[in-house]
């Protein structure tokens, strides 16, 4: 992590710290007091040791507000899944010493607060997470963007969406904010029914997001349709590998508990191997 | 098309049900907010095509199987040619039914003939296709009967094959009066016939009057031809050409001249029995055929020297058609050949004395009475033969004394006096006298028959040679036989009921004609038309089946027509008594003879007319008319396997694990 001040996560920068993290052969410039005498004494070589630098976190959280974001057949919806797994990241952030700010994205930015460590904005985040209503389409890409140009210093951004945009427009956003050297985690919000398609009766669909509605009958169309969305699946997890995003795909049969323990276990993994 | 139930048509309106249903499902389909619709798009886009067609595939054949079956429940009637009835009812049907013994014609297996299989089908047809009444007319007697069901055809006397040949424009005249004067509604007039030529004579000038008439009938008519027009196989037929008894010193006997007719498809010569049976007693002679024909003439029968009068039948084998297979025959002592020669001018008439006067065999014996036209009222009728008549045309007592000869079956040839005057018998009466050019000839003539027809050997007669400076005009209705290059009629007979009435308009003088000159034409003529006037006389006659009508029960049958009724004896073939006469009744010679109208003839009879031909072969097991429920519910059924086949559910692949 790499934070302003001093705190509980390791940084991305090298520095001085009571964490070791490696040797490094002695370049012109470096410190002398950094160099490592003992390695000196067995190799004849001069290395300098390094360690990790603990510093604090700023998380930026994206939800994802739109229309689709309201659909859930297990009596929990997409938004309240994501309401739950970005309430639990807030509050643990906070009680680190974390800065946690939040942007809920539907046709627009609906609401934002920035990165604050105050644990008082724990409750303005709560409000703004419980006055998140899913409406409208989504425009995802271009706020990402904006987010990307926004968050001046090195950030967590953490994504709750469903992400049913097409892959090309994603992988622009996803590219620009890993340029910005962000680091980018992803909770990708399926609904069981979505992934089954199982239908028996023709039936007409509604676009929960205001688009046109389609009359399909299922017998012809659930082939067609999990190959659609096995192809867009897939390219969107190759596309989150290639960009270097924790990705996680979650569908909500799934408690939120351990998906959540899971992405903590995760980065812990991450940032030991770092 | 028809149906037996055509009220269930009413129901076709539930073929539209699947469509309403259909519509009101589309209506009524659950609605399901999405999230996920980049996907479902992508895949309706990509399936759109099929899932559109296959929609619609369902519902044409579901509307196809409500079609099936509420089409199945009408009861639907076909056949290949089945156009007919229009789902109406027929108020009257009228069957023309020809019984002729031509159409006794067996096919190749021999076990129905072409009459059987025609009653036979017209009653299953009618039996499906309905009418409030029932109409047959018989070719023997031209008369309308009322039957109570299609049924009766299989067993009324009136549909049984006679020996009396058919006449079409008679029975059609007879169909055309009982619809007029019944009232008739909309009417089926159906014809069950082997289309032989001389059965419709198709040139005949009655055709284009009669087809007047039905077409300004007011009600709708529609004729259907059940044709049996195909050949005879294998078929032989015998005729007897002449028959006479010779009295010799030596005994009696008959003589016998015979023709043995076999069908075009028996080409190689064989050796068949002729059996001869005269009163009882019966002979065979055996005559080997080798081409078409055989001729077998003056072949002598030993008859007992007392035997004056007598009867008898010469037979062959059996073939196709039975009712050809025999000839009956009466016989008695030769009469005089009287004939009455009524003229002005006795030696103007030189030539038709002698013509009338040489006999053609010396066993026959001729006279020939010469009388004025005020003389008639002393004449002896019932011993002449044939009346010569160049006088100018009676009228009042003498016109009712020529009438009634012809009435009696008698001949008579009218010959133009030199003043010709007004008086008409017959619808005829003379005209002017006209010189006509050099070069006129006689243009055209009837070889076919009557008076002018080729000899038994198939020779023409010299029709064409005669010279004709003068000619007689002749007004009314008559049939030519020999007509002038130049139009006039030369020799024409005139419509009688019974007998002949000819009309020669130039006489054998050498001014008016070569007649005399050139005398073979004059004297077959003659001596054609005696022979035939002399058959009326004696107590023995030859007459064709059905020439002699009204009823005949008090006849006595001798020999022959052992099925027919009593009342119908004059149509059939046989021996009968009647009173003191001897009755030898036969087909007519045209019988013998396989011709049969061609498609161009068929279609000129029925020109403007509404009609259906439908062909027929005898002993064809098959119905005219067809149930075909059993089709439209096979259709039903298919209907219902394709909508099964293309509602099933897609076999899919194992779901992937997409999450």
């Amino acid at each position: 992590m790499q934070g302003s001040v001093s705190g509980r996560h390791a940084s991305a920068q090298r520095g001085s710290s009571v964490e070791f993290a490696e040797y490094r052969r002695y370049v012109q410039g470096d410190d002398l007091r950094r160099i490592d005498w003992r390695a000196f004494g067995r190799t004849d070589r001069y290395y300098v040791k390094e360690f990790e630098a603990d510093t604090n976190l700023r998380c930026c959280m994206v939800l994802d507000t739109s229309g689709s974001m309201e659909f859930g057949s297990k009596g929990i919806s997409k938004i309240e899944y994501a309401k739950q797994l970005a309430g639990a990241l807030a509050y643990l952030a906070v009680q680190q010493g974390d800065a946690v700010g939040i942007s809920c994205v539907a046709d627009e930015k609906v609401a934002e607060l920035p990165p604050r460590r105050n644990p008082a904005h724990l409750s303005a985040i709560f409000d703004v997470l419980e006055q998140a209503e899913p409406q409208g389409e989504t425009r995802l890409v271009p706020i990402l963007h904006e987010l990307a140009e926004s968050v001046a210093q090195r950030a967590l951004i953490v994504i709750f969406s469903d992400f049913f945009l097409p892959t090309e427009e994603l992988r622009d956003c996803f590219e620009h904010l890993r340029f910005r050297k962000h680091d980018i985690t992803v909770f990708q919000l399926l609904d069981p029914m979505e992934l089954a398609f199982e239908f028996q009766r023709p039936m007409r669909f509604l676009d929960m997001e205001g688009g046109p509605s389609v009359f399909a009958d299922p017998t012809e169309i659930t082939d067609r349709y999990h190959e659609a969305l096995a192809t867009f699946l897939s390219d969107f997890k190759k596309m989150m590998l290639e960009s270097g995003t924790d990705y996680h795909r979650v569908t909500t049969d799934v408690s939120y508990e351990k998906v959540f323990m899971d992405f903590l276990a995760c980065r812990h993994d991450s940032q030991r191997v770092r | 098309m028809s149906f037996l139930e055509p009220m269930l048509l009413a129901a076709i309106p539930l073929i539209g049900l699947p469509v309403l249903i259909h519509l009101v499902n589309q209506r009524r389909y659950q609605t399901m907010p999405w999230a996920a619709m980049i996907f479902l798009l992508a895949a309706h886009r990509l399936s759109r095509g099929f899932a559109r067609l296959r929609q619609w595939l369902i519902l044409a054949v579901r509307t196809l199987a409500i079609a099936g079956l509420v089409f199945a429940l009408a009861r639907p009637l076909a056949s290949g040619w089945l156009g007919l009835a229009a789902g109406s009812k027929t108020d009257t049907t009228i069957i023309l039914l020809d019984r002729s013994p031509s159409m006794s014609t067996a096919s190749a297996g021999g076990i129905g003939t072409k009459l059987e299989t025609g009653r036979r089908h017209l009653a299953e047809a009618f039996a499906k296709l309905g009418s409030d009444h029932w109409v047959l007319v018989d070719s023997a007697t031209a008369e309308a009967t009322e039957i109570q069901s299609p049924e009766d055809l299989l067993s009324v006397a009136e549909a049984d094959p006679v020996g009396a040949s058919a006449n079409l424009p008679a029975m059609l005249r007879t169909a055309y009066e009982y619809m007029q004067s019944n009232q008739t509604g909309r009417t089926d007039i159906w014809i069950c016939s082997d289309m032989r030529s001389h059965d419709w004579d198709a040139e005949g000038g009655q055709w284009p009057a009669l087809r007047q008439s039905f077409l300004d009938l007011p009600q709708a008519v529609r004729f259907y031809l059940l044709a049996f027009a195909e050949e005879p196989q294998e078929n032989m037929s015998i005729r007897m050409t002449d028959i006479r008894r010779r009295q010799t010193d030596q005994g009696a006997s008959l003589v016998v001249s015979l023709e043995v007719t076999r069908s075009q498809k028996m080409a190689e010569s064989a050796t068949i029995p002729l059996e001869f049976d005269i009163d009882g007693a019966r002979s065979v002679l055996h005559v080997e055929i080798a081409g078409r024909t055989h001729e077998l003439k003056d072949h002598e029968i030993s008859l007992g020297a007392n035997q004056i009068q007598g009867w008898g039948r010469v037979s062959i084998p059996a073939d196709s058609n039975n009712f050809d297979n025999e000839f009956f025959f009466v016989f008695d002592e030769p009469k005089i050949r009287r004939t009455l020669l009524v003229t002005e001018e006795p030696s103007a008439s030189r030539a038709l004395h002698l013509a009338a006067e040489i006999a053609a065999d010396a066993e026959v014996e001729t006279s020939v009475e010469v009388s004025s036209p005020e003389q008639l009222s002393t004449i002896a009728w019932e011993e002449i033969g044939l009346v010569l008549w160049q006088a100018p045309l009676p009228s009042g007592k003498d016109a009712a004394l020529l009438e009634s000869y012809v009435e009696s079956d008698g001949r008579l040839v009218f010959l133009p006096p030199r003043s010709p005057g007004l008086n008409s018998i017959f619808d005829f009466s003379w005209g002017d006298w006209l010189k006509t050019s050099e070069d006129v000839t006689v243009g055209n003539w009837r070889g076919d028959a009557d008076l002018l027809a080729h000899t038994l050997s198939g020779s023409a007669l010299p029709v064409g040679e005669l010279q004709v400076p003068r000619i007689c005009g002749a007004r009314g209705e008559m049939t030519p036989l020999a007509t002038l290059s130049s139009g006039e009629v030369l020799l024409g007979r005139l419509p009688t009921a019974r007998g002949g009435v000819y009309v020669l308009a130039t006489t054998a003088l050498e001014s008016d004609s070569s007649l005399a000159t050139d005398g073979v034409v004059l004297y077959v003529m003659v001596q054609r038309a005696l022979a035939e006037g002399c058959r009326r006389l004696g107590q023995v006659q030859q007459q064709v089946a059905g020439a002699i009508g009204g009823d005949s029960s008090g006849w006595e049958r001798l020999m022959g027509a052992e099925l027919a009724l009593s009342n119908q004896y004059a149509y059939h073939s046989g021996v009968f008594r009647t009173g003191e006469r001897l009755l030898a009744l036969n087909r007519s010679g045209a019988e013998d003879a396989v011709r049969v109208l061609s498609e161009e003839q068929i279609d000129r009879v029925f020109e403007g007319l509404d009609w259906v031909r439908l062909d027929g072969q005898a002993d064809e097991s098959s119905s005219l008319v067809n149930e075909i429920w059993r089709l439209f519910l096979l259709g039903m059924l298919i209907a219902l396997l394709v909508e099964a086949a293309l509602c099933l559910p897609k076999i899919r692949p194992a779901v992937k694990a997409v999450a």
